[in-house]
């Protein structure tokens, strides 16, 4: 049993970090190691997109609905779905009103939660289950007992956005927070579900001799990250000091081939890489 | 037929992966201005029982007519164990802050008994749009200052144990209320430039700016670096102070805005 000490006026617990700075370097270097447990590996996210896919309707969604019925007898998978074009009308109202960045964090999850409950209504039938946070640990229950969890994607950052580098709205967004939903239970593969090929060197929408990348490392990919992105920037910097995740794959959901071609482990649209030291 | 249905809006055609908005000018709105949110100190202040707790209680009770104050409770001895064993554990950051959210919260619910005769009121983070409410029926709420990051927070080069702990959720919700300066009730009369517990010689910094303080690159703050960093680019919560709560005066003193401990500006 641990044994308590009270010699400073403080009462302490023994353990490594007793009486310690947490804020002091010498300190937070001790609990560094390369390795760090894989709570899910086996498991992998799907993300869909909110303005790519959901707001295209019957003909986008249904395609790739199918597919999903097929690869989850296959592949243990967690959905995520985002917001798409009402989280856009939601920013453009709550910035012309001046709400504070932290207040707009708050507001937009609202719009990807609908798009949540559309999917599961289509997908109920093949045991789909829209997660509330607070039922994290049960997903090894839905896992293990073949359901098909259907994530909120907007990380709980809410009122307590941090204030954000190079503008007013949120940096941490739908594609960052299935990032840190797939990097802390240790998953290895993301698949992001969009209206394009993959990552382009700018906007394919905008710009006709955008050129594609098909398969690049992170690090590769960060030297040269273009000004106009298919994910959250957010993302690419979390990634740089994460753990699990090895592979970040967008694919074409209109191609829905695209995303069972993925999920069998090959390459198809974009594969972003990264070579990590490894959960245990 | 695969067109994507959209609503008009000035971001309609956005890809939202960064931060920028073209076309706002953007002038951002102080949600609750008077409220000044108060950090209290795990390890500094509730590690110590009732001889640092009661004194510091009786100062907010005196206050509380005065001033609306928002506490926020910091964890701990029982969250550096727990840290602690999971490091040991080698579980994720994300665990860890999930892990470290209970103890806060914990000194919060105790902190409530202690004021639940003064008005003390227990909320959680999903409670912080009823501030108005608590205000205006003359309550203190009472809630962690853990940020509800969770599992949602971000692993990180140096170590196992979350950025974003409680110092940075006081910061955070002084932001978003529009408070320009939250209060960091700690054992210590300020920042010094090393840990004055285990060096005599370290020296009290008054007042220093946050991008000075960052240059400086000391080993050891009594503050966590992403506060100081976020100091840089916010809106409204543009000082920080860090007050000694064992020294009787010094909270009163603090919240009527006189200089007590150290400042730390956006410069």
């Amino acid at each position: 049993m641990s044994k308590l000490v009270a010699d400073d006026g403080r009462t302490h617990i023994v353990s490594t970090l007793m009486r310690e700075s947490l804020v002091d370097r010498r300190v937070v270097q001790k609990t560094r190691t390369d390795t760090e447990f894989a709570i899910l590996p086996h498991v992998t996210l799907v993300g869909i997109g909110g303005q790519s896919i959901f707001d295209r309707g019957k003909g986008a969604l249904l395609p790739i609905v199918e597919a999903i019925t097929h690869l989850r007898k296959k592949h243990p998978m967690v959905i995520g779905v985002g917001g798409g074009t009402r989280v856009r009308h939601t920013l453009s109202v709550a910035l012309d009103l001046g709400l504070p960045t932290g207040g707009i964090a708050q507001l937009v999850g609202a719009m990807e939660e609908a798009n949540a409950v559309f999917l599961n209504a289509l997908l109920a039938k093949h045991g789909s289950i829209v997660m509330q946070r607070e039922h994290f640990w049960e997903l090894p229950l839905y896992i293990e007992s073949n359901m098909l969890p259907i994530a909120i994607s907007i990380p709980p950052y809410h009122f307590w956005e941090p204030p954000p580098e190079d503008g007013p709205l949120p940096a941490h967004g739908s594609d960052f927070g299935l990032f840190i939903h797939a990097e802390v239970l240790g998953m290895k593969r993301i698949i992001f579900v969009k209206d394009e090929d993959g990552l382009y060197d700018k906007d394919p929408k905008k710009h006709a001799d955008a050129k594609l990348f098909e398969k690049i490392e992170l690090d590769d990919l960060l030297e040269r990250l273009p000004d106009e992105l298919i994910l959250d920037r957010a993302l690419f910097s979390a990634w740089k000091t994460a753990k699990h995740v090895e592979r970040v794959q967008i694919v074409n959901g209109l191609k829905p081939d695209q995303l069972l071609a993925a999920m069998a482990g090959e390459d198809a649209g974009t594969v972003i890489t990264r070579t990590v030291k490894g959960g245990s | 037929m695969l067109e994507r249905k959209t609503i008009e809006s000035t971001l309609a055609g956005s890809t939202l992966t960064s931060s920028r908005a073209d076309g706002f000018d953007y002038t951002p709105e102080a949600m609750m201005p008077d409220v000044q949110v108060l950090k209290i100190g795990g390890q500094s202040v509730m590690d110590r029982g009732r001889a640092a707790v009661f004194p510091i209680l009786d100062e907010i009770v005196a206050n509380k007519d005065k001033h609306k104050m928002l506490l926020c409770c910091g964890g701990g001895t029982r969250a550096r164990h727990i840290y602690s064993v999971g490091s040991e554990l080698e579980l994720p950051t994300g665990v860890l802050a999930a892990l470290g959210g209970y103890v806060p919260r914990q000194n919060a619910r105790m902190l409530q008994m202690l004021l639940a005769k003064h008005g003390g009121i227990f909320m959680m983070h999903d409670d912080f749009e009823k501030l108005p409410l608590y205000f205006k029926l003359g309550c203190i709420p009472i809630m962690t200052g853990m940020p509800p990051f969770g599992y949602w927070e971000k692993p990180h080069a140096d170590g196992r144990i979350p950025q974003h702990r409680t110092d940075a959720g006081v910061f955070l919700s002084a932001e978003v209320l529009g408070q320009k300066r939250a209060i960091f009730v700690k054992d210590e009369d300020g920042l010094y430039d090393d840990d004055p517990k285990k060096n005599k010689g370290a020296k009290l910094i008054p007042e220093i700016g946050a991008r000075e303080l960052l240059a400086r690159d000391l080993p050891d703050l009594i503050i966590e670096r992403v506060v100081i960093e976020y100091l840089t680019r916010a809106k409204f919560c543009k000082e920080l102070m860090i007050i000694n709560g064992l020294v009787p005066g010094n909270l009163t003193r603090a919240l009527e805005g006189e200089h007590v401990g150290t400042i730390i500006h956006r410069d």
